[in-house]
């Protein structure tokens, strides 16, 4: 469809397709009445998945003829012709020339059994959707045993949560047709194991959208989703790697580089001025970390981005190095700000060949993409005017040192909502890991220690203001109050009154430094969507 | 109420108690061999055979991930089960249902049930199971050796009489941290008392040459016992919270109550037996003394348990279960060891009696403390008030317990030494040291104060009470 548009782009492989991986049959001829103010009000509508409209075959048929055009474009993509234009959902082949993955992985050996984390995600009917560590089919017959242990209990009027045994922890979760599995040696609680499995789930309902997935197993109950997810792997793959070594996963906050306020803002300026109607939310990423969000004013009163979005789009972007030449335009559904309909993503980097900087636009405009694009290129020339990637480039994480207090180690700063400012996004604040936690092991080692407590402090049942935990590597202290949730780590022998000390003094040098840590107020902007697809919300 | 809702809270409860050993039953339909006991009894044939065949399920699925170390417990909404393999292929469950509250609605509409899935300690409830287990094990020995004796039927003979008396006496609600610890409360002695006892243990040990092992115990502490450690823990707690809290009520009877046993005219002395002849007087009485079976790892016996009383002092003899113990043995020791006992008893009380006056009186203790020592089973506590299988009367909020509990499960994720303070939403302070093998913790109601006051209030504690402990500063 938009194919040779894309090719006059110069685009590469590996993009998404202008169609989104649904089955969905109505799609194409939707688009006019694809309520996108419907989306933007998030009245919850799905917008192209009216199952009213849908005939039960023409799921079947739309997914045979994607799953023959995804071959093809498959095998192109394997001989290396550059493909442009749309091709199949997330098929990350960047950078795998045959090299022997997780999935070649023997799962009657050792060293299988031995791994931290397992995940499993089948369907109800026991088919397996995705294994973190071998193949699916090689371990088609274990996870059948996952769903026939579901279903038993199931069967009692009950339901399964979780088994422990003395090295691990299996815990199970069911999200509408899917059925999720974490098996953990890393002794974390429960309830994180669970809220781990919930991202995975999130992740592939920003791929698929939930209704899509509802209706797909509501008219085929064994259907494969592997089928709509081949590709996609290192997606998942990738989201369970960082959930393991990012904190903002734990503190459900967002990361961003600190940065001059001053360079934020005007960085801020630029994306407010470039826009275009439907668009909604225009970010700016550098390292991996947020340099700035600025979101549409009617879209933001109703809902606000969740971190665990952001941290969806952070992955997806991340976890593929197709992203990374050219622009791609793809479909991408928020789940927690909504998981039923798509927005439209803009993704490009500043500044190849190190790709470092990333522009990420999101519409509700499928047919937006060459505003968009232009929205990109007075970005880019304003940013060029500006310098601002230089000045990007020289942005770092700080290192702990700064603060200036001896035996403080490490933290994690997050600051809760101030009323004012009750739609900004949730952030927290942190150093660069230096030694003694230089190695991966010393800071996976780290980060369980306050994921722990994280688990301790927030208990359900309950819960606790402070703890305080003298150990033999390190002291540690977490904290909550009503301002904040605070998180360090001393060296063992760091006396009482001195980290009484070290706190008060860190305290008191966030605030100095809120401007430079914090994105203190996402700027917003007004895009007054297309007068003829305007939908008054009382309608 | 203007909701009109009414809530009831319901404790976590047992729901069943099975064991069974899946190499008995490994073809189709012969299910029901594996079962070896099962409680409730009353429970459909076909749902037993259900309930097995999860347990195998959950436990063949986790070998998966770890062919050594299989599932020790399942949690589901509304119940979790533990599981315990007590020696090859014999397999011990037990399920309890997790706590839960129901909510009354207006409108005759059918009340909702909410489970509290959080609320449940399962390291707890864990413990409590093992030491059912270790009780089961202590008074009908190993499965294999009774299998041994008398084959599938006399195991389940056993099982059924041991099971069904003990598991009314599972009180889930009133367990705590101490429960967890199975330690034991010594009797503080001075030396010289001390010493009446040990040689009072001696004489009796001479002059009845057939007793193996002894042990004393004073107003449910323990003094003096031969018996190795593993074994004792569960004799004591057998003794503390079953024989003695049933023996004890006909004694604080009144003098004219039926309740009060027949001293049977014995002026010579208040010693009576526990175990065994309840009359020593009446020669047509039958009798039998329990038999418990100790040092199961290797040496294997199997003994008499006799429990003698003298008011507050209790002594315990055990004596190889292959003698045949006569009325003779029995009247022979109740008139050495009656009037020793009784002498020896009155002395103890008087001993206690003039300490007390010298440290002080009676008052509010000052720190509010749990201790245990793993090495010695030395446990202490200024917060229990009382403590029975079915009552825990704890001067703090079961939540604070629950919080002891948690930092306990912390420190046994490490083998080093370590502290943890925390605060509690409540503003209390609980702190819990490890070190060497003990572990101390304490609570402490000052809302306002910091980390560094706590730290003194705690440091004074450790001064008074254990100042030649070394905790962690």
């Amino acid at each position: 469809m938009d194919k040779d548009d894309n090719q006059e782009k110069g685009e590469t492989e590996d993009i998404r397709s202008c169609d989104p991986p649904s089955v969905d049959p109505n799609l194409s001829t939707e688009t006019d009445n694809c309520s996108k103010a419907e989306c933007q009000n998030n009245s919850g509508d799905q917008p192209s998945t009216d199952p009213e409209q849908a005939p039960t075959e023409n799921g079947h048929e739309d997914s045979g003829e994607f799953v023959v055009t995804m071959l093809a474009r498959g095998k192109l993509e394997e001989q290396g012709v550059g493909m442009m234009g749309s091709c199949p959902p997330l098929s990350i082949t960047g950078t795998s020339e045959g090299a022997p993955t997780h999935r070649d992985e023997d799962v009657m050996a050792e060293s299988w059994r031995q791994h931290r984390k397992h995940v499993f995600v089948l369907s109800e009917a026991g088919k397996p959707i995705y294994s973190r560590y071998g193949s699916e089919e090689a371990l088609s017959s274990t996870m059948g045993v996952m769903m026939a242990l579901v279903s038993f209990v199931q069967s009692s009027d009950n339901t399964i949560r979780s088994v422990y045994s003395d090295g691990h922890t299996v815990v199970f979760m069911q999200k509408g047709p899917l059925v999720l599995v974490s098996v953990s040696s890393s002794r974390q609680s429960e309830q994180q194991l669970r809220g781990e499995l919930l991202y995975v789930y999130y992740q592939i309902v920003s791929m698929l959208t939930q209704a899509s997935i509802t209706r797909i197993f509501e008219n085929k109950k064994n259907y494969d989703l592997r089928r709509l997810l081949a590709g996609s792997e290192k997606i998942l793959d990738g989201l369970l790697n960082l959930v393991d070594s990012d904190p903002s996963f734990l503190l459900a906050a967002v990361h961003c580089l600190p940065l001059a306020s001053s360079l934020r803002d005007s960085l801020s300026q630029i994306l407010q001025k470039a826009i275009t109607p439907n668009l909604v939310f225009s970010i700016l990423i550098a390292k991996n970390q947020l340099l700035t969000i600025v979101q549409e004013k009617t879209v933001i009163e109703d809902a606000r981005l969740e971190p665990a979005d952001v941290h969806l789009l952070l992955n997806l972007i991340g976890a593929s190095s197709a992203f990374q030449a050219g622009e791609i335009w793809t479909p991408i559904c928020l789940p927690l700000f909504n998981p039923d309909c798509y927005f439209y993503a803009y993704i490009s980097y500043l500044d190849p060949p190190e790709c470092t900087v990333c522009l990420l636009l999101l519409s509700t405009d499928k047919e937006a993409f060459y505003a968009v694009a232009e929205c990109k290129r007075r970005i880019e020339e304003a940013m060029l005017t500006q310098s601002s990637l230089s000045l990007i480039a020289k942005a770092h994480c700080y290192s702990v040192s700064q603060v200036g207090v001896s035996d403080l180690r490490h933290f994690m700063y997050k600051p809760f909502d101030i009323p004012d400012h009750h739609k900004q996004l949730t952030q927290f604040t942190s150093p660069e890991m230096e030694a003694p936690y230089s190695t991966e092991e010393e800071r996976r080692r780290l980060l369980d220690l306050y994921r722990h407590m994280h688990g301790r402090i927030h208990s359900s049942s309950r819960p606790l203001k402070l703890i305080y935990h003298v150990a033999e590597r390190e002291t540690l202290l977490a904290w909550v109050t009503s301002k904040f949730e605070l998180y360090t780590c001393f060296s063992p022998l760091v006396t009482k009154a001195c980290a009484i000390n070290a706190i008060t003094k860190l305290l008191r040098w966030i605030k100095k430094e809120e401007d430079r840590l914090f994105i203190r107020y996402p700027p917003k902007y007004s895009t007054t969507p297309n007068p003829s697809k305007t939908h008054d919300k009382n309608e | 109420m203007a909701s009109g809702m009414q809530e009831k809270l319901y404790n976590p409860s047992l729901l069943s108690f099975f064991v069974y050993n899946p190499s008995f039953g490994p073809r189709e339909g012969e299910e029901e061999k594996k079962i070896l006991f099962y409680h409730p009894s009353d429970v459909e044939k076909n749902e037993k055979i259900r309930n097995v065949g999860l347990c195998e399920a959950i436990v063949q699925f986790t070998r998966t991930f770890c062919p050594t170390k299989p599932a020790k417990s399942l949690h589901t909404q509304k119940n979790r089960q533990f599981f315990f393999e007590a020696e090859d292929s014999f397999w011990i469950v037990m399920v309890v249902r997790n706590p839960w509250v129901e909510k009354t609605n207006k409108d005759g509409k059918p009340p909702t049930i909410e489970y509290q899935e959080e609320e449940i300690l399962v390291r707890l409830i864990l413990f409590i199971f093992l030491s059912n287990i270790s009780t089961a094990l202590l008074f009908n020995g190993t499965f294999v050796r009774a299998m041994e004796t008398g084959g599938v039927e006399l195991l389940m003979q056993k099982l059924e009489k041991f099971f069904y008396r003990y598991l009314q006496t599972l009180h889930l609600q009133s367990c705590d941290l101490l429960d967890v610890f199975g330690g034991i409360a010594f009797f503080p002695l001075d030396k010289m008392t001390y010493l009446k006892i040990q040689s009072f243990v001696n004489r009796v040990e001479e002059s009845l040459s057939l007793i193996k092992y002894t042990t004393f115990l004073y107003n449910d502490q323990l003094i003096w016992s031969g018996l190795e450690q593993d074994d004792m823990r569960i004799l004591y707690k057998y003794l503390t919270t079953s024989l003695f809290p049933r023996h004890s009520e006909p004694e604080l009877a009144g003098r004219d109550s039926p309740l009060r046993p027949e001293v049977a005219g014995n002026l010579l002395h208040y010693g009576r037996f526990l175990t065994g002849p309840a009359n020593i007087k009446d020669p047509e009485a039958k009798f039998r003394f329990p038999r418990i079976f100790v040092n199961t790892k290797d040496s294997y016996e199997e003994l008499h348990l006799i429990v003698y009383k003298a008011m507050s002092a209790a002594v315990c003899f055990m004596i190889s279960a292959s003698m045949e113990l006569t009325r003779e043995f029995c009247e022979q020791l109740d008139s050495l060891v009656g009037p020793q006992l009784t002498l020896l008893a009155s002395d103890i009380c008087e001993q206690y009696n003039v300490n007390r006056r010298i440290s002080g009186p009676e008052k509010e203790p000052q720190f509010k403390f749990i201790y245990f020592n793993h090495m010695n089973l030395a446990e202490k506590s200024t917060i229990h008030m009382r403590k029975t299988a079915s009552v825990s009367l704890t001067s703090v909020h079961p939540d604070l317990m629950k919080i002891l509990g948690d930092i306990n499960c912390d420190f046994a994720r490490v083998d080093e030494d370590e502290e943890i303070i925390v605060k509690a939403m409540t503003d209390y302070w609980v702190v819990g040291k490890k070190s060497d093998q003990r572990e101390l913790y304490v609570i402490l109601n000052q809302k306002n104060a910091n980390l560094i006051e706590v730290n003194e209030e705690v440091k004074r504690l450790c001064a008074t009470q254990f100042n030649n402990i070394f905790f962690l500063d």
